[in-house]
């Protein structure tokens, strides 16, 4: 048995000795110094890449801001030419893309980036380069897509890019392949990001952080990224369909041959819908945060928030199809997801009577972040409340792509999102840059933007109860939208102005004035426990926290931090250390070892950016180049700085704690990586599978005959030399540990020329049959799940490759051997997927057959 | 706010006005509709003003912190017992218009089929289909089953005065049911974004005394009457233009564009957007693309002078 | 010792499954996505293979059979949940007490919330089938 760690029974700090505090914080400085210069980029601290995530994000906001200026502008008077009809198309297509991809959900990541290690008291998040690589592919992405509208190929198809306007090359050109390429290559970021999160939330919390003391920000970010991880996949399954569609002819949506449209809504809405909700707890998290503050006091219903965002995440999967309510579909299917959308109000409402609550039993401070939360919540609770009308299928038949939606939309969006970010912007600008916002422009600028908000926002639902649909680039003056239109424009360019004043109370150099002092607003949560000026070590010791609110009821906190009495207040070993925890009750676990600045990771998102905006333009064999280029990179990222082999197993952690510096199997941060990254990646599959089922459910002859069905004896075959594969991943996993480095490599590689084997029995299995994927949906489908379990064997042979090489030149052995253990992680999976696809393909049309 | 709310009351006047309206009454299923409305704005004005009055008040009070459990017998109520009340009913009184307003049939069957980007209209009739375009009429207090259909793209069917919208989807057919109330000229629109001139996409739905329906449609089924030697129609066909366009009665039946049998009897041109004249009908066949950019009929800029007047003049004949 | 205990970390397995589980936390909303899934899907077969006004007699009986299972499935984990969260049903307590039991009574208090708020959205789920009666 294990001896319980009492962390509140350490051994009391050895005395000050000014001498050695700045020993260690000179050793610190050393090693988490921020490059300078040009070398600047190659950063991958989180303070540094969340900065950079941060303007990047509202640079897109003012990018997709200003479109919608131009759309205003076009729509304020009847017949107007301002705007051609093409480009009108683009603009509002390439707004709602720019501000739900490149600014939405960007953002929370760009936040939670930025301030989660500091709220958890610790130096970083456990993958700092993931989060850089995240931050280049998303600027890369983002530039390329915006960029297509300087070239008038912008997409052109609206955001959600419906079959078949999207996936027939005559209807629509280039745009949509830069939407779904581009689009995709973001939403590998931003799952990045989720796995990234999740991990730190999980892991990387402060030793003694209990459950039941996780702050509420750091619930909703663990909540969002789970949903991320849940919601994502699906659509980047559906986006590889359509891809397939437009580039190989691969028949999916044409309902000539046996398509079905209605499955591009289906995975898009099961992305779209929680993706508002993806966007709106963030934010709402960054109320929750601050309330308290300025109430001073905790939040009441401190369990009831967690219940709320825990509630919602759930219940957002169950309201997709409230999208899709004029296709027709019958009455009782629409209805469960009227009911479930009417649901989804109860948890909503639970967090805004929490907030009101705390604020009634305390005196809040007047300042301008809570101006804007006070104008989120005006806001946001009108849009809840034609949330629920619209969610009654009747009403929503109506309004359903009119301009009551537009409106309704953006009140949750406004309200939900970028008010209560505003409010964290107000909030979190001392920390970030030591210096104080002007409060005269602050409050100027919300009264602009919530006066311009309603005055453009408000009139809109009554343009919608006078018929005007959206998405359309003019309208005539007999229509009587004229009024109404002209005052909605007005609104937005005062809303706009607002903004500007945001923008440049935000970017307004401050170099002379005086810094701030420490936790100027005298909050409770660990962020404000950083020096003044800050240091990019982020913590000086990473403490014990046994409180809600540690600076304020951990009242010797801040000193203890400093005087370097708690956690790794040194740096002996000039290693970049954090301290990863349990997942229940934080006990310390082990110290990692995170890499420092790096330009891998910029290659290596320079070359995936490379792969798929090639493809767009269908330059296959440069993006084969590029492909291996990609591969090169993230290899040799792999290779130097992740399970590296520790020069001690343990070491002293301060306080007398000891914590080895080696961690595999799952108590190891990249395990959990790459479980739940593979847990994303299931999710994926499962949108595959589910488009099976959708055939099936929807064509009444989506089966072949038996003539036409893939030989069940070459799928067997198949199916058993994967699985042999998968059983020499497990075997390498015993013999490395059993000692025997030979055996295992020999095993890894002997893995590769199965697997290829049994996808190649698949192939044949399917080829003999003479299915077709540009013939009818069944074909492509069979194929498409042989190509997805294919492209995984890929990655597979060559993880098997690189962990026999890093057991070769013994970076993996017996004893730290946490590389083979991810692998065959990995591989199960991998088997999970085989055997799925196996009675699909095998299984299921014999038992239909029969039947 | 105050000036808020006043410009929210004539912005909200000015909408009780317009063809395309949700609320004028024109249609059952539109009333069902405009009940619920009423009362979920009622009730969203009041929970709001609540709401917000409780947020302004909490923020403003001296701290009560004696109150906590007050407070939090607050969530419970506000937060849990009032949304499931409210949300619970409303969700059973949805269902109950929903099942009202939908129906498996009509006095009347209308196939409409979407098009890039105009309507093909079919009526079925004992006597077999009658084909038009762009243009809907319907007899006073029978219910129109509408079948809706799309060739291309997906596209929606919404005349916002009669009732909600239903999408046209390549390979399926949805139906759609509509009972006009109210004698009128009512706008009707294409709802769902389906590329190009989906802004222009629109059509006029007329509803009418029912014997005066039943004049029209009957007319409607009677071939064109062209007579032999028309010079005009030997433009139309020197042009091609019977590749695309179908009139009954005369060789030309294409089965690409709008059936233009009777076209001139329609009130409008080019799916619902200009009036139907002969000067709008002359610059709809030059400067096709100026009027209504990317649609797949090709513009006879050469086309002119005399030619272009006995063309105009034909089509503009076909009552 | 010179102020240099020792301390081992716990095992490496973090103890997610046994009595310290937080999956409880997810099960009851999981429970209301199976109804939910099974609901949809059973209504979305019957109505593709059988045709629009098909009547939904099966289908009917089907969702509210399942919703009493799964509603008796929650009221069991509830009951699971007010055992971890203490045995009494005070819900207006904050519980920021740094220990263990602390940490187990938090989780079944927020799993006891969850449970109310999944059975309450089961229920929701059930009304669509009472009130249409056909496809």
């Amino acid at each position: 048995m294990t001896e319980e760690i009492d962390l509140s029974k350490l051994p009391p700090a050895e005395p000050y000795d000014k001498a050695r505090d700045e020993a260690q914080r000179a050793r610190l400085m050393k090693v988490w110094e921020t490059p300078t210069g040009w070398r600047r980029i190659s950063a991958v601290n989180n303070s540094s890449v969340g900065k950079w995530y941060l303007l990047t994000s509202f640079a897109f906001f003012t990018f997709a801001g200003f479109l919608a200026l131009l759309i205003r502008a076009q729509l304020a008077v009847p017949n107007n030419d301002l705007l051609s009809q093409s480009l009108y198309n683009q603009l509002f297509t390439l707004h709602g893309t720019a501000m739900m991809f490149l600014f939405a959900v960007p953002i929370f990541e760009a936040v939670a980036i930025l301030i989660l290690p500091e709220i958890l008291g610790a130096r970083d998040l456990p993958f700092p380069r993931l989060s850089a690589f995240g931050y280049w592919c998303f600027l890369i992405g983002g530039i390329f897509v915006c960029g297509s509208v300087f070239f008038g190929v912008a997409p052109d198809g609206g955001w959600f890019m419906y079959a078949p306007l999207s996936s027939n090359p005559d209807y629509s050109g280039l745009g949509a392949d830069i939407w779904l390429l581009g689009l995709s290559f973001i939403e590998v970021s931003s799952i990045a990001a989720a796995v990234e999160l999740i991990v730190g939330v999980l892991k990387s919390r402060p030793p003694g952080m209990r459950l039941n003391l996780i702050p509420l920000y750091c619930w909703y970010v663990l909540v969002v990224a789970g949903m991320i991880l849940f919601a994502f996949p699906p659509l980047i399954a559906g986006d590889l369909l359509l891809e397939m569609e437009r580039a190989f002819d691969w028949a999916f949506f044409d309902p000539d041959r046996g398509g079905d449209p209605l499955l591009w809504q289906h995975l898009f809405w099961i992305f779209g819908h929680p993706e508002v909700y993806i966007i709106f707890l963030p934010s709402i998290a960054l109320i929750a945060t601050i309330l308290p503050t300025f109430a001073g006091r905790p939040m009441v219903g401190h369990s009831w928030i967690v219940l709320s965002a825990v509630g919602v995440a759930f219940l957002s999967f169950g309201l997709w199809v409230h999208h899709m309510f004029t296709t027709g579909l019958p009455e009782i299917s629409l209805s469960f997801f009227s009911a479930a959308s009417e649901a989804v109000a109860v948890p909503t409402g639970i967090q805004i009577f929490c907030f009101i609550a705390t604020m009634l039993v305390s005196k809040v401070r007047r300042s301008v972040p809570m101006l804007f939360a006070g104008g989120a919540l005006a806001i946001f609770v009108f849009g809840g409340l034609t949330g629920v009308m619209v969610a009654l299928v009747p009403f929503d038949w109506q309004a359903h792509d009119s301009y009551f939606v537009v409106a309704h939309l953006h009140y949750t969006l406004i309200g939900g999102m970028l008010f209560p970010l505003f409010a964290g912007v107000h909030y979190w600008y001392p920390f970030v840059t030591q210096k104080r916002m002007s409060d005269r422009l602050g409050r100027w600028s919300f009264w602009l933007m919530f006066g311009g908000f309603n005055l453009a926002f408000l009139p809109m639902h009554w343009t919608g109860v006078m018929g005007m649909p959206r998405r359309v680039w003019t309208y005539d003056v007999t229509d009587g939208w004229a009024v109404l239109n002209m005052v909605s424009t007005i609104g937005a360019f005062i809303f706009a102005a607002g903004f500007v004043v945001l923008a440049v109370n935000v970017l307004w150099p401050r170099g002379k004035a005086p810094l701030v002092e420490r936790n100027l607003w005298n909050a409770g949560t660990m962020e404000w426990s950083a020096e003044v000026p800050d240091k990019p070590w982020g913590v000086r010791s990473i403490p014990y926290i046994h409180t809600r609110y540690p600076l304020w009821e951990q009242k010797e906190l801040l000193g203890e931090m400093d005087r370097g009495e708690w956690f790794l207040p040194d740096a002996e070993e000039g290693k970049r250390e954090l301290i990863i925890t349990d997942i229940l009750d934080a006990r310390p676990l082990y110290v990692q070892r995170v890499g420092g600045p790096s330009y891998l990771t910029i290659g290596a998102a320079f070359c995936l950016g490379a792969v798929f905006i090639l493809a767009t333009f269908h330059l296959w064999t440069l993006t084969l180049l590029f492909g291996a280029g990609f591969v090169g990179f993230t290899l040799w990222w792999l290779w130097t700085g992740t399970s590296e082999i520790p020069e001690k197993p343990e070491k002293p952690a301060g306080r007398g704690l000891v914590l080895p510096t080696y961690a595999q199997g799952n108590s190891s941060p990249g395990w959990w990586a790459v479980f739940i990254t593979m847990t994303g990646d299931m999710t994926a599959f499962m949108g595959l599978v589910f488009s099976y089922f959708f055939y099936w459910t929807a064509l009444p002859d989506f089966l072949p005959g038996a003539a036409k069905l893939p030989g069940f004896g070459w799928l067997l075959l198949g199916l058993a030399l994967l699985l042999a594969g998968w059983v020499t991943a497990l075997a390498a996993r015993e013999r490395l540990a059993g000692g025997s480095t030979g055996q295992a490599m020999g095993l890894l590689v002997g893995g590769v020329p199965l697997a290829a084997l049994g996808i190649g029995a698949w192939c044949w299995a399917a080829w003999s049959a003479g299915l077709d994927p540009t013939e009818t949906s069944f074909d492509a489908t069979v194929w498409v799940l042989i190509l997805w379990l294919g492209l995984h064997l890929l990655l597979d042979a060559v993880m098997r490759l690189y962990v026999a090489a890093r057991i070769w030149r013994g970076r993996c052995t017996p004893r730290y051997r946490a590389d083979c253990v991810n692998l065959t992680l990995f591989t199960h999976f991998l088997a999970l997927t085989a055997v799925v696809t196996f009675a699909l393909l095998a299984l299921f049309p014999m038992l239909m057959g029969g039947m | 706010m105050k000036s808020l709310a006043s410009l929210a009351l004539v912005l909200f006047l000015a909408g009780c006005e317009g063809r395309h309206n949700w609320l004028a009454g024109a249609g059952e299923e539109a009333r069902s509709v405009e009940t619920l409305f009423w009362v979920l704005l009622a009730g969203a004005a009041v929970i709001w003003t609540l709401v917000i009055g409780a947020a302004t008040y909490a923020h403003r009070a001296e701290a009560k912190p004696e109150r906590e459990q007050e407070a939090r017998r607050f969530i419970i109520w506000g937060g849990v017992a009032l949304p499931v009340l409210v949300v619970g009913g409303l969700l059973i009184w949805g269902l109950l218009i929903l099942r009202d307003i939908t129906a498996d049939d009509g006095a009347l069957t209308v196939r409409v089929d979407g098009e890039r980007w105009w309507w093909r209209v079919i009526y079925d009739t004992p006597e077999g289909p009658v084909t038009t375009a762009n243009e809907i009429r319907l007899p006073l207090g029978e219910r129109a089953l509408f079948r809706l259909t799309a060739d291309d793209v997906i596209h929606s069917f919404w005349v916002p005065a009669l009732g909600g919208k239903m999408d046209m989807i390549p390979g399926r057919e949805t139906t759609l049911a509509l009972t006009p109330r109210e004698l009128g000229n009512w706008g009707g629109l294409c709802a769902e974004f389906c590329g190009g001139a989906h802004a222009l996409m629109r059509f006029d739905a007329i509803v009418m005394e029912p014997e005066a329906f039943d004049a029209w449609l009957a007319h409607e089924a009677q071939p064109a009457q062209v007579a032999e030697g028309d010079a005009g129609f030997a433009v139309f066909d020197e042009e091609g233009c019977g590749a695309c366009h179908t009139i009954r009665g005369t060789e030309a039946q294409g089965p690409v564009g709008p059936d233009l049998t009777h076209l001139a009897s329609r009130d409008k041109l080019g799916a619902g957007i200009y009036d139907m004249t002969a000067d709008n009908m002359a610059r709809w066949i030059t400067d096709t693309h100026e009027m209504k950019p990317d649609i797949d009929m090709p513009a006879y800029p050469g086309l002119q002078g005399e030619r272009l007047d006995a063309l105009v003049t034909f089509l503009m004949s076909l009552e | 010792m010179a102020g240099r205990k020792k301390i081992v970390p716990p095992g490496e397995a973090p103890r997610v499954i046994d009595q310290g589980s937080v999956w409880i936390l997810v099960a009851a909303p999981s429970i209301w996505a199976a109804h939910f899934l099974l609901s949809y899907w059973v209504a979305a077969i019957w109505c593709a293979k059988l045709g629009r006004g098909t009547p939904l007699a099966e289908p009917r009986w089907i969702i509210a059979g399942l919703g009493v299972l799964c509603i008796a499935a929650i009221v069991g984990l509830a009951a699971l949940a007010i055992r971890r969260y203490g045995g009494v049903f005070v819900i207006f307590e904050e519980i920021t007490e740094s220990s263990e039991r602390a940490r187990d009574r938090f989780v079944g208090h927020v799993a006891l919330l969850l449970c109310v708020l999944s059975a309450a959205a089961i229920v929701f789920t059930v009304i669509p089938g009472m009130v249409l009666g056909q496809c």
